[in-house]
């Protein structure tokens, strides 16, 4: 028998290397499996084209929780986030809209598209730098189980009621609305300037099968907030050397705590003894037994694949068939020869070096979701772009350039055809959407790597595409992820826990869920 | 200016009216002041052509709490309740109908011949939301806590609450709150594969508001709904003579209780003093002085109409300026020659008697989305989605003899239009509604012969319903219970002393259902005493 560990981590993206960089600090063997040949998941680097290093999937980052680089010491371990300043929106009447990070001139921007809005706009950032200071704890916080009487479930409960209670009128109806309103309404109340509210409400939708005008997308909008409060370091940007970067460096601090950790060693079963967990089974046929298996995948991979149904509850199994994925988003990643130049805004200046969104106005965004709802991908898509090589320039050939374009709404289940026959033709609808407002893009491009949520299920196993492993809607939220009395990162299985981004707090390259779990997982005490 | 009255009531739509029945029985004088020539708001009946009467808006009871039928004794005050056993017919253009009884057991028969499985999961849905009514029904006849300051009294109704949670038990409580935030459409589709099952259920979370069954929240829509009748589908009883003896029974009962009620008497001030009521103002300039306004009127008319802003805290001003009340729901009310056929029903032995109850038009989840899809682009459903009656078949006296009335509740007609406004647009959406009707029943448009349209705009010129909201405001996450009309002032007291309100902008404020007037008359009861 194969030699004993204290626990498996099933998976080796961000969340799987935390999960087993904590447990390893803790002095426990620990073994990662990862399927593919390299570390990360979604936030992987790989040269697809020869030169060319692309973030394949997760490109930007932010959400990285703080105590864990530090924890971690990450930035020894290579860590190098490079500010991403700005969002650039160009829009068809030959007008756009810049915001950057240095706040004089974004008012100004603001000014010219309008004086109220430029005003609201620093009211608008106090007040979600006001709402994320009330989340982030829960962020960090393993949630109670409202159906258990567990004293310390109801102290969180009334932990969490406190500072409800305590915030002023004003915050409680603010968070009342973040909580459950969308996006668009939202904003509404904020703003008149359309593609402003348009460009904003983007980041309610962002990995999510809704529209900005759904119900609980201003919760996503926050969610993705969080990195941009206190200061420069955590807010967006680009990590040197690509998103594999990260994973690559979580995994040295594992490494150097002492963990092991395998790549091509795909998982084909979870083990278990009259229903406790013993360890994986891999693809190869080899059987590694530990005390703990702790699982970085989604729990549809997780319990529908790597345990026979037959060992757990059927309403639990219910519950996880029940769970939503419906991934709702592509990628196209682009090799360029030179830099692509926006009609509204010539020339290759600082507008090019932040985010670049193509959101032109609320009803474009509101029809892209419309197409989406009926199984088609939409012919004028929401596309975040960056163009990393102009702040890494080492990810490309010298003046050679990478565009990585993050598309909404590609849906998994299409109502015609397969995303196999429809691949090259939504990649040359987001190269014909962006070319509308860069047209020299066609001539630039010197090749191509289009990613649907087929691609993305099949090459890192999220499935349906979704790329934060289950719909971050309400009723998937906190104590309800994944599933409602769950929540805590234990399973029907004894000794075997989720580590995953389908756990609360959820996706993003945040690490939270891994963290959260290494430390549930240290609280069990394992007799031999 | 004339005496003094001890209380007045703004607005004569049934929660005025229960409002004006429970002050009235512990011995105070409300006068209700009604703007239009009847009482009854948006639960009237209406001679729309000669000799063809109809509800003219909410064509189905709530239906009314039975606490408030016993307590004010409608039945002697000539409420007849009305019901099929059949509560809804759900045809599809391509022949095939789904008929659901009230009794529970011919339903799931019927389902059979679309499923088996579908047929049990009907029988399991109507055991779910009985149970979950057991709490929800509870939650509607109380006064939201208050969050800011909980009293002894909030936490007393929390733990009575949470006793029947526990009864409950974990599995179901944990699965209300999962089902609170979802669109309805996932909802359904947890129950049934059919996908006309899917959407008539659907539909309930829907009906009346700015939301697709796609939409986040749907569901909690359809729970507020089942806490009052959890038969999956919703009532389908209507009082005989029209939803208008509904409300003439309950203002009978408020003036036997000693209410004074006043129609064609139009508020259209509210006088305040130094932060304090003081009176109302009517069209004809007459001035009633009052220390206490019960206002049943919408949150916005109240707040940014009848009131002068100054008397109001800025930020609250901004607030109400923000209370999404953008209705999406019109009406049609059409005088008919004889009963249209269905193509549904071409070999029913029975098609009269599946017509008493509702008619479903809207045979698929999707086209209930894409019905909705164009109200978000200030455009009206080409498709709409319908809920039809013809109360004739229950209540001949609507109409002359042999003769019928159809009552049709169109979504989705945003109250806002893209282009121009309703005046123009009314054949159009007129002509939309039969057009989509005639294809499940071809015949009808030539048995036509007068038709009432009645557009959001009309809501609210007409009937007073700010943004023509048949609801007095969006029944979303973000404006219920704790939060309706506003977090902070759900407790039918407003930052006016001595201003109430009683409609359906506040808790629970979902139908016909007279809970928020008889709540909101138990706040102001207290505040007598106190």
């Amino acid at each position: 028998m194969a030699r004993r560990y204290d626990a498996i981590v099933i998976g080796g993206g961000h969340n799987g290397l935390v999960n087993a960089a904590y447990l390893a600090r803790a002095r426990k063997r620990v073994l990662v499996l990862e399927r593919r040949h390299v570390l990360g998941g979604a936030a992987v680097t790989e040269e697809i084209i020869p030169g060319f290093k692309f973030s394949v999937f997760s490109y930007v980052v932010s959400l990285l929780r703080p105590e864990i680089i530090r924890d971690l010491d990450l930035p020894r371990h290579g860590l190098e986030i490079l500010p991403l300043d700005g969002t650039f929106t160009p829009m068809p009447d030959g007008n756009h809209l810049w915001r950057v990070n240095d706040h004089a001139k974004t008012r100004r921007e603001l000014e010219r598209h309008s004086k109220l809005d430029a005003e609201a706009y620093e009211e608008f950032g106090k007040q979600m730098v006001q709402m994320c200071r009330f989340v982030k704890p829960i962020l960090g916080m393993t949630p109670p189980d409202p159906g258990s009487l567990d004293p310390r479930g109801l102290k969180k409960f009334a932990f969490l009621g406190k500072r409800f209670q305590s915030l002023s009128a004003e915050d409680k109806y603010n968070l009342v609305q973040l909580m459950t309103m969308s996006a668009a309404d939202l904003l509404d109340q904020w703003f008149e300037t359309d593609v402003l509210k348009a460009t904003m409400s983007a980041s309610g939708i962002i990995g999510t099968f809704l529209g900005i005008r759904s119900p609980g997308t201003t919760y996503v909008l926050l969610h993705h907030y969080m990195g941009e409060i206190d200061g420069a370091f955590r807010s967006w940007g680009f990590s040197r050397g690509g998103t594999g970067a990260i994973s690559n460096a979580i995994a040295c601090a594992a490494r150097e705590a002492g963990a092991e950790i395998r790549t091509q060693a795909p998982v084909a079963r979870i083990l278990l003894k009259n229903g406790i967990a013993q360890g994986v089974a891999l693809e190869s046929g080899e059987e590694i037994y530990a005390d703990i298996v702790s699982s970085s995948v989604d729990p549809r991979l997780t319990f529908l694949k790597f345990i026979d149904s037959g060992a757990l509850p059927t309403d639990f199994l219910e519950e996880v068939r029940r769970y939503k994925f419906r991934g709702s988003s592509g990628k196209v990643n682009l090799a360029l020869d030179a830099l692509p130049e926006f009609t509204c805004l010539p020339g290759t200046g600082r507008h090019l070096r932040g985010a670049i969104s193509i959101s032109p106005s609320t009803e474009y965004m509101e029809r892209a979701y419309d197409q989406a709802k009926y199984g088609e991908f939409s012919r004028r898509p929401y596309i975040d772009i960056v163009i990393p090589t102009l702040t890494d320039p080492s990810l490309a050939p010298p003046g050679k350039h990478i565009m990585s374009c993050f598309v909404q709404y590609a849906p998994y289940k299409l109502t015609h055809g397969t995303w196999d026959d429809q691949r090259e033709d939504f990649g040359d609808t987001v190269i014909d959407t962006i070319a509308e407002y860069a047209p020299n893009l066609k001539r630039i491009i010197i090749a191509r790597q289009v990613m649907t949520p087929l691609d993305i299920e099949r090459t890192v196993g999220l499935s349906e595409g979704n790329i934060f492993q289950g719909e971050l809607s309400l009723e998937q939220l906190f104590f309800l992820r994944p599933v409602a009395g769950w929540a805590r990162y234990r399973t029907p299985i004894e000794r075997l826990f989720m580590c995953g981004s389908a756990t609360h707090p959820g996706g993003g390259i945040m690490g939270a869920p891994g963290r959260l779990a290494a430390l549930e997982i240290l609280k069990e005490k394992v007799k031999h | 200016m004339a005496a003094a009255r001890e209380i007045v009531i703004i607005g004569g739509g049934h929660n005025a009216l229960v409002a004006a029945f429970y002050l009235a029985r512990k011995g105070l004088k409300p006068l209700v002041l009604e703007r239009r020539p009847i009482v009854g708001g948006a639960a009237v009946t209406e001679e729309f052509h000669p000799g063809y009467r109809c509800s003219t808006l909410a064509h189905a009871g709530g239906p009314p709490l039975p606490s408030i039928v016993s307590d004010m004794q409608l039945a002697r005050h000539g409420l007849q309740k009305l019901e099929s056993p059949i509560r809804m017919f759900a045809p599809t253009p391509y022949g095939v109908g789904l008929t659901l009884y009230s009794d529970t057991k011919c339903s799931v028969e019927e389902i059979k011949r679309f499923g088996s499985k579908d047929a049990a999961a009907y029988a399991d849905l109507h055991q779910a939301l009985t149970r979950a009514a057991e709490i929800t029904r509870q939650m509607l006849e109380l006064t939201p806590p208050d969050l800011d300051k909980p009293s002894s009294h909030d936490a007393w109704t929390a733990l009575q609450i949470g006793r029947v949670a526990r009864r409950l038990g974990k599995k179901e409580m944990v699965r209300l709150l999962r089902w609170g935030p979802m669109a309805v459409a996932d909802f359904a589709a947890e129950f049934f594969e059919t996908d006309l099952l899917r959407a008539i259920v659907a539909a309930r979370g829907i009906f009346g508001a700015a939301l697709g069954p796609w939409s986040a929240g749907s569901t909690a829509l359809l729970l507020l709904r089942s806490a009052v009748d959890p038969y999956p589908v919703g009532n389908s009883a209507m009082p005989r003579g029209g939803m208008g003896a509904l409300t003439s029974a309950m203002a009978s009962a408020a003036r036997q209780a000693g209410a004074e009620i006043r129609t064609d008497a139009d508020v259209v001030k509210i006088l305040v003093k130094s932060g304090a009521t003081v009176g109302v103002v009517l069209a004809s300039g007459e001035e009633i002085a009052t220390k206490t306004v019960v206002s049943s009127a919408d949150p916005r008319r109240t707040f940014l109409g009848l009131l002068d802003p100054v008397h109001l805290p800025p930020s609250f001003v901004v607030k109400m300026q923000h209370y999404r009340a953008s209705g999406t729901m019109a009406k049609l009310n059409l005088a008919l020659d004889s009963l249209p056929s269905f193509i549904a029903l071409r070999d029913a032995s029975d098609a009269k008697s599946r017509l008493a109850g509702r008619i479903h038009i809207g045979p698929e989840i999707d086209y209930l989305e894409r019905a909705f899809d164009h109200s978000k682009y200030g455009e009206f459903s080409s498709n709409p989605y319908l809920d039809v009656m013809i109360p004739t078949i229950l209540d001949p006296s609507l109409a002359p003899p042999a003769k019928h009335v159809m009552s049709v509740c169109m979504q989705f007609a945003p109250y806002k239009l893209k282009n121009g406004g309703w005046s123009s647009e009314r054949d159009a959406l007129r002509n939309s509604i039969i057009g989509t009707l005639a294809q499940y029943a071809p015949d009808l448009p030539p048995k036509i012969l007068a038709a009432q349209t009645i557009t959001p705009a009309d809501f609210e010129s007409e009937y007073g319903l700010s943004g023509g909201h048949p609801f007095h405001g969006e029944l979303a996450l973000d404006q219920i219970f704790t939060m309706r009309p506003l977090l902070g002032c759900a407790r039918y007291r407003t930052p006016v002393r001595g201003l109430y309100l009683c409609g359906s902008g506040t808790h629970p404020g979902n139908g016909v259902t007279g809970a928020s007037g008889a709540n909101a008359a138990r706040e102001i009861l207290k505040d007598f005493r106190s």
